[in-house]
């Protein structure tokens, strides 16, 4: 049973991770993110080729980190002029993108088969039966750091300025902002956050193929940010914790309803996470956290009422 | 020229759901990122009353093409209608929650398995070397004749110029007394998506991810062609067809989709407004 909590527990501090970075680019900077998952695969994949070619484990998650930053800011750079339709219909492109070429360049990324008995970072110092409880705490040590770095930004001239975007990129343009190198600075930014949650996922399950990088990780993150609050990275807490418990609490459905086959109940259950997403939409946009005010600045300030 | 001719048959199927989306597009502002998932769920119906009703394709077809009109005007009312402060990004991502919903319902009865619609099977016409095999034709014939139909209702008709009226100018067309959020709208879009899903389905197989394989394709073709733009649309469809068949000769068609990627992020690079667009886009 503790095994089962440090999973669960490893597994939110993962989604907490994505809905940072999805706070990040979409909750701040007003930038839809519709290819997260992919982004998530190519940090998930770069460092468990690297650490498989040799490489140090620590050092494949900064190139994960490094190289998913690198490829948010390119993507972005396609359709900062436009709409957020745009970029959320080009990331979810190259997305599609990504898991064509995570499929079928098999002589990098073993398509189907993916990648298996990927080398745990320090696991030769911390030994095979405490590794578990010893990921959870780096994954909510990194949680920790992350927050307060995206907090400092968040606060900074840095975050009022992409806030200002989000609200009207025009007058921030007019105010002698530039729009397009703080967009792609703060699409990076997320871009790194899912990479570092994308290196964590490799290293934590030791194998990793294409299917684990489909639009529903993308779904599961919009779905903790909409609880949690858009833009509140408090509120995010609880709500990757709710979507989680959704998720594992209707794992179980199966054992009530025993008609259901496998396939049947995981259709089922993430028929139901879409239309729990719709649902918050509708009943309540504004998430359940109110925290929104609250985690942004210490003084309220007009922006914050959109 | 065999592949110029099969892009240009591919071209015309992506061309029914690019111009539902630009519809769409054009008339509530937000692009319906639903759309691959509609196509599936066309394709499926057709494949119940084929198949699970033994219909002939048909009768399948229309069957599919008013089920999911149907389909449609219930999502518009039930969610899209329902969203407040429905700004165009919360409309986005509800239109992603409602595709995860109906492919995960479509797996849930179907399962992931591969099927087909039992249709005859039919000798390719060849003609100075090329082919044409019967999938290809009736894909031709419907898309010709739906696109027609289409435009007829657009140039035409009293309901085409109010379409028409709205994506030009919504507030000004308010005035007049036509409001958005009009159900005739997602009507059309009904249709012509299930049509698609029924001869992508006849072209190939039916499984839950056959309208996720055409969605960039679909997008890349609207933006083309100057999303909100109906008729730009289906050219924009036809260059993206021929591009991804010719590409095909080079370049695995398992990028296909790629292709239509790259495709779509020059246009925006280079002509963010569409080929076809007028400059009209808004920040």
């Amino acid at each position: 049973m503790t095994g089962y909590f440090i999973a669960i527990l490893t597994f939110v501090s993962l989604a907490v991770l994505l809905g940072f970075a999805l706070n990040m680019q979409w909750g701040q900077a007003g930038m839809l993110n519709f290819g997260l998952a992919g982004f998530y695969g190519i940090g998930a994949y770069t460092a468990a080729i690297l650490s498989k070619t040799g490489v140090d484990g620590l050092t494949a998650a900064v190139a994960a980190i490094a190289m998913t930053a690198a490829l948010s800011a390119l993507v972005s750079l396609a359709t900062l002029k436009l709409r957020e339709d745009y970029l959320a219909i080009t990331t979810l492109a190259f997305a599609e993108l990504v898991r064509l070429v995570l499929t079928n360049e098999t002589w990098l990324t073993g398509g189907t088969n993916g990648i298996r008995d990927i080398r745990r970072p320090l696991i030769g110092l911390v030994g095979g039966e405490r590794y578990e409880l010893f990921f959870l705490l780096l994954c909510l040590a990194l949680v920790a750091v992350t927050y307060l770095l995206l907090d400092r930004i968040t606060r900074s001239p840095f975050g009022r300025a992409l806030r200002a975007i989000r609200e009207d990129d025009v007058v921030a343009a007019t105010l002698g902002k530039n729009v397009l190198a703080l967009r792609v600075q703060a699409f990076a930014i997320g871009g790194a956050v899912i990479g570092l949650a994308g290196a964590l996922h490799a290293y934590y399950f030791t194998y990793i193929d294409p299917t684990e990088f489909a639009g529903f990780v993308t779904v599961y993150a919009f779905m903790a940010v909409i609880v949690g609050g858009k833009g509140s990275n408090r509120g995010l807490l609880l709500g990757a914790c709710t979507v989680m418990v959704l998720l594992e609490g209707t794992r179980f459905l199966k054992d009530f309803v025993p008609v259901l086959s496998a396939q049947q109940s995981a259709s089922l259950r993430l028929a139901l996470i879409g239309a729990g997403l719709v649902a918050i939409l509708i009943f309540r946009p504004q998430g359940i956290s109110s925290e929104y005010r609250l985690s942004i600045g210490r003084s309220p300030s007009p922006d914050l009422n959109p | 020229m065999q592949a110029l001719l099969n892009g240009l048959v591919s071209g015309l199927l992506i061309a029914l759901p690019a111009i539902a989306l630009s519809l769409t597009y054009g008339i509530l502002n937000f692009a319906n990122f639903s759309i691959g998932a509609m196509i599936t769920t066309g394709a499926y119906l057709a494949y119940m009353a084929n198949a699970s009703f033994g219909a002939p394709i048909a009768i399948a077809a229309p069957v599919a093409a008013v089920g999911l009109a149907l389909l449609a005007i219930v999502i518009q009312h039930g969610v899209y209608r329902q969203v407040r402060n429905a700004d165009h990004v919360t409309l986005l991502v509800a239109s992603m929650g409602v595709a995860f919903v109906l492919e995960n319902v479509l797996r849930f009865f179907y399962g992931a398995d591969v099927r087909t619609l039992d249709v005859p099977v039919a000798r390719p016409l060849v003609w100075n070397g090329l082919r044409l095999n019967h999938e290809q034709l009736t894909i031709a014939v419907t898309a010709l004749s739906a696109m027609a139909f289409v435009a007829f209702i657009l140039r035409a008709t009293r309901l085409g110029r109010a379409m028409r009226a709205i994506s030009d100018d919504p507030d000004l067309a308010e005035v007049r007394g036509i409001g958005r959020n009009r159900t005739v709208d997602w009507t059309w879009a009904g249709v012509l998506t299930a049509l698609a899903g029924v001869l992508i389905a006849l072209d190939g197989v039916v499984d839950p991810t056959i309208g996720m394989n055409y969605l960039v394709s679909v997008f890349a073709a609207a933006v083309i062609g100057g999303i909100g733009n109906p008729f730009g649309a289906v050219a924009g469809a036809l260059i993206i067809g021929l591009v991804e068949e010719t590409s095909a000769l080079a370049i695995s068609t398992t990028y296909r989709q790629g292709v239509s990627f790259v495709v779509l992020v020059l246009v925006l690079l280079l002509r963010p407004q569409g080929l076809f667009g007028v400059a009209r886009i808004r920040r």
